[in-house]
């Protein structure tokens, strides 16, 4: 064969594998997105609200924020703090532990206080705080 | 019957040459004079894998991939169904079997040096067989959805967080959501039971396919004489007038 047909030749088997490679990519796009996008709650991004009445002295309430457990509690003092309740460790939810008055990761045993201070275990850094404000008996949490 | 039984073989033979085939992989497979028994671990994997495959169709007949039902269903396998405990810890077991002499391979691959030239494909293609196994274990654990799967799912795919900056999404990737969900066990069963025992499978294939290539290795101890005294190619009655040695003749080492 001579060389400008060896030429010819391979410029359309690198036009075909180019082809193919983008008719791959325009598939698996696609297949990628289905994978990567589950449907998430509609009110992620939003705010919760709390009722202050719905919350005894010395208890807790877990609710999901922006799609991760989140917890808001209202101390023995009346004062309240809203966490994030996943486990700066290794992301474990923690416990509220109404009796001790602090959180228990039930993973490898984190406690923390009720404004989320790590007390002992394995976790690096407190729990995160999220804002949140009072108005008219109902909190704000976002 | 045996004539039958004959008559297809000769049908099939004189088509595709199977006895050929047959008679090569009976006498040309050469075993060095010194081979141990570390070397049929490997052996001892193909058939865990088999089990794991049929304990795992058995255990689909009656699972259910949903977060409401999985633990029940998984109960009623260990507690209604006739020998359906036995198939469940034979899955459950299997596993950890699996992994263990998955590790007990390596090391004595390892120590006896085998991945060495011309066997680093065996070691590459064994390394991913390893990883495969792995997480096609941690996908399974989290399937009966109790608590020790839930905390072990979280655990394990938090330790993704820790890559820098693409990390937060990759978990998320795996849970199929901020949190171990209903999504992350749609997942991780359809990895378990498709996706990785068939990526296992032709990897294990590749891996045998790479064995028979280059023979085994030859263990570094053992008997003195490695030297090869196959007559395998002349098997004619001259050459024994004692009798012609009978298969697997290879276990006689002396
Ligand atoms: C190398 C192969 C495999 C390994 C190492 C493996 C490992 C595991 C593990 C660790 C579990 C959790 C066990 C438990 O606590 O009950 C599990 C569950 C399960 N596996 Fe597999 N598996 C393998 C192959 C398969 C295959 C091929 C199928 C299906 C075709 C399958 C179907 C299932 C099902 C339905 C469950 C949930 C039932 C249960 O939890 O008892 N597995 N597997
Ligand atoms: S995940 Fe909370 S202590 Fe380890």
């Amino acid at each position: 064969m001579d060389k400008s047909k060896r030429k010819f030749i391979n410029i359309c088997l690198g036009g075909v594998a180019a082809l193919a490679a983008t008719a791959f990519a325009a598939v698996t796009y696609p297949v990628f997105r289905y994978y990567l996008i589950p449907p998430t709650d509609k009110n992620s991004g939003g705010k919760t609200s709390v009722p202050l009445n719905e919350i005894a002295l010395g208890d807790a309430k877990f609710f999901e924020f922006n799609g991760v457990a989140a917890v808001l509690v209202r101390k023995q003092d009346g004062s309240l703090a809203a966490l994030s309740a996943v486990c700066p460790h290794l992301g474990c939810i923690v416990q509220w532990e109404k009796d001790r008055q602090d959180f228990l990761c039930p993973c490898h045993a984190g406690y923390f206080t009720a404004d989320g201070a790590v007390i002992s275990g394995p976790p690096p850094r407190a729990l995160a705080k999220i804002p949140f404000s009072l108005a008219n008996g109902v909190v704000t949490i976002g | 019957m045996m004539e039958f039984l004959g008559k297809i073989y000769n049908w099939i033979d004189v088509r595709l040459g199977t006895h050929e085939i047959i008679t090569e992989k009976r006498t040309g497979y050469l075993l060095p004079r010194n081979v141990n028994a570390w070397y049929s671990l490997g052996s001892v994997l193909l058939v865990i894998f088999c089990l794991q495959i049929i304990t795992g169709m058995l255990l689909m007949l009656y699972y259910v991939p949903d977060i409401d039902k999985a633990f029940d269903s998984v109960s009623f396998i260990m507690t209604e169904i006739p020998l359906g405990r036995l198939v469940r810890l034979f899955h459950a077991v299997g596993s950890s079997m699996m992994l263990l002499v998955l590790l007990l391979h390596m090391f004595s691959i390892l120590f006896m040096g085998s991945y060495k030239s011309p066997r680093e494909l065996h070691w590459l293609t064994g390394f991913f067989l390893l990883l495969l196994a792995m997480g096609i274990s941690l996908t399974g654990y989290l399937l009966p959805w109790n608590q020790l799967s839930f905390w072990a799912t979280t655990v394990a795919t938090d330790c993704a967080s820790s890559i820098p900056f693409i990390g937060e999404n990759l978990v998320e990737l795996l849970r199929g959501g901020k949190q171990v969900g209903i999504h992350t066990l749609g997942r991780f069963y359809t990895l378990h039971v498709g996706l990785l025992p068939a990526l296992i499978a032709v990897l294990i294939g590749v891996h045998l396919f790479l064995i028979q290539r280059t023979g085994v290795s030859t263990p570094p101890f053992g008997l003195e004489d490695t030297s090869n005294q196959w007559k395998g190619e002349s098997f004619v009655y001259e050459e024994h007038p004692g009798g012609i040695p009978f298969f697997p003749n290879f276990f006689l080492q002396k």
